[in-house]
């Protein structure tokens, strides 16, 4: 169960219909071509595509950073997002780096750093409190990130390829952490990643995007009771159809 | 035999002994070798072309005036260093201000920045004669030094700003953050390190500005001991008043440095963990 005064709405659905967005100016390039999905609560969704096709900046958009030329968002303003690498603010001690998600939450400074101690504690992190993020390894600080994002307690979190620059080891043990956490808090997750193996490990279903402007090409199950290896199968032919595999 | 019992002891001197300061020693002998060096040289200059001690006084001459004369250097060495503290803090505070302004609005940018290179340009040192009309002697010399040590300030104060990786701003936002909060407590911290950069510079530029303004504007201060000793040939203690000039603008950059090393503890290395990974 989640550490003691870790509390976390349940999740919520995150609904995209028609989303467009063209960035730039002169002319405008086309960056999102028309997004429809659905994330149901407390489930699991990733999104796989080629390098640069907006899976990033679908995020943004969700996550109310960038405003989209058309089309309807559910479920915004009710999400939290992780960006890549880890993110955590270098002047800050990984205690107030975690703090952080439940200052801007709302909550006192003191409660926040009771919740912060908590989380320290809940993933591992204990004793490494009032080190400063460049002293502390790669995992680590992204245990951290995922701890500020639970803080936050907010029913959606959109992991914008959380793990992309920690090693294979490391990596494999996040998604451990990862899932044990979402098994306790359930909520509702958009993960983009680039990486096949992490998506079919982790989500419930892969949304295969095309190269941009982005829409979404194939929609595979990968929850549990299916054979990890066939969904991989199925996202790799979406992805070569797409022309974007070789 | 088992060797485990028969380790070497661990030499007495070296948990912070007597190798502190030779560590130290070896650190400030590189220090050393280009002063030394630039001495020696004017030492042999002095031997082989012996020119008048007025042209070129000996190193040994300089030294001699320097403590000879040393309540007169004092005097106006406090002088000079009241001027570039104080207008070391007008240019920090001007400086960090600026740069946020012009960072923050495009209007800003567009009205401000501009200007404010081009106000490099102007050899500030043709401004002196004026400043001196328009103003006090001493606001003048503090203007002067403000002017000739705001620009790197805000410089990199607005690259700072402008530079902030956007994963942090985004983790910001992405949590909830205001567009406000995310400038406050993203990009002003993440600003800091290359704003101490230009701070750096400018203290080293304030006491350029200061001397400026003394040698036109003010019978007090080592710049106008400079004019005063170099008019009247005693040029040792012109010297020895330069020397201590470089003094004083070392010293600023130091405090400057300590400063950003307190100030920025994040940016130290040395609080890494001894275990896990």
């Amino acid at each position: 169960m989640p550490a003691k005064g870790v509390q976390v709405p349940h999740g919520t659905d995150i609904r995209i219909e028609g989303v467009r967005l063209a960035l730039g100016d002169d002319p405008p390039v086309p960056v999102l071509g028309g997004v429809d999905l659905q994330v149901p609560a407390g489930t699991v969704t990733a999104i796989v595509g080629p390098s640069g096709c907006g899976k990033s900046t679908l995020l943004d958009v969700v996550a109310g950073l960038a405003a989209p030329d058309a089309g309807t968002i559910t479920g915004a303003g009710s999400v939290a997002l992780m960006p890549q690498r880890d993110a955590l603010m270098p002047w800050l001690t990984l205690r107030a780096n975690i703090a952080l998600g439940a200052e801007l939450a709302g909550a006192s400074r003191d409660d926040a750093g009771r919740r912060a101690e908590e989380a320290i504690a809940r993933l591992g992190l204990t004793g490494f409190a009032d080190h400063y993020p460049h002293a502390l390894s790669g995992g680590m600080r992204q245990r951290a990130a995922l701890a500020r994002t639970l803080l936050a307690a907010r029913p959606a979190w959109l992991l914008d390829e959380p793990f992309g620059a920690l090693d294979a080891l490391t990596r494999t043990g996040m998604h451990d952490v990862l899932r044990d956490l979402m098994a306790e808090v359930r909520p509702t997750v958009l993960l983009v990643t680039h990486d096949i193996a992490e998506a079919v490990a982790l989500a419930d279903r892969v949304l295969v995007a095309g190269p941009r402007p982005m829409a979404i090409i194939a929609d595979i199950d990968a929850g549990p009771g299916i054979d990890g290896a066939q969904a991989a199968d199925a996202v790799m032919t979406a992805l070569r159809t797409a022309g974007a595999l070789a | 035999m088992s060797t485990a019992g028969h380790r070497q002891p661990v030499s007495a001197t070296a948990p912070g002994g007597s190798t502190m300061p030779r560590r130290r020693l070896r650190r400030l002998l590189p220090v050393l070798i280009l002063p030394l060096l630039a001495i020696a040289a004017w030492q042999v200059a002095i031997w082989v072309a012996a020119p008048r001690e007025w042209m070129l006084p000996s190193p040994a001459a300089v030294a001699e005036a320097g403590w000879d004369a040393r309540e007169r250097l004092w005097f106006h060495a406090q002088w000079t260093l009241l001027i570039s503290v104080i207008a070391l803090l007008i240019t920090a505070a001007a400086g960090a201000a600026l740069a946020y302004v012009i960072a923050r609005s495009r209007m800003a940018r567009l009205a401000i920045y501009p200007w404010v290179i081009v106000s490099q340009v102007i050899p500030l040192v043709a401004l002196a004669p004026l400043l001196v009309l328009w103003l006090p002697s001493f606001a003048a010399i503090l203007v002067l030094a403000v002017l000739m040590s705001i620009f790197p300030v805000i410089v990199a104060g607005v690259d700072g700003l402008g530079g902030t990786h956007r994963d942090l701003i985004r983790a910001a936002r992405g949590l909830g953050a205001s567009d406000g909060w995310a400038w406050r407590h993203v990009r002003v911290p993440a600003a800091l390190p290359r704003l101490f950069t230009g701070l750096r510079m400018a203290a080293v530029f304030v006491v350029s500005g200061a001397v400026v303004g003394e040698l036109v504007a003010s019978d007090r201060g080592l710049g106008a001991l400079t004019r005063l000793s170099a008019g009247q040939f005693e040029t040792p203690l012109t010297f020895a008043a330069v020397v201590l000039l470089a003094l004083i603008g070392l010293g600023l950059f130091g405090v400057v440095a300590l400063a950003e090393r307190l100030a920025l503890p994040w940016t130290r290395r040395s609080t890494r963990p001894r275990s896990r990974s």
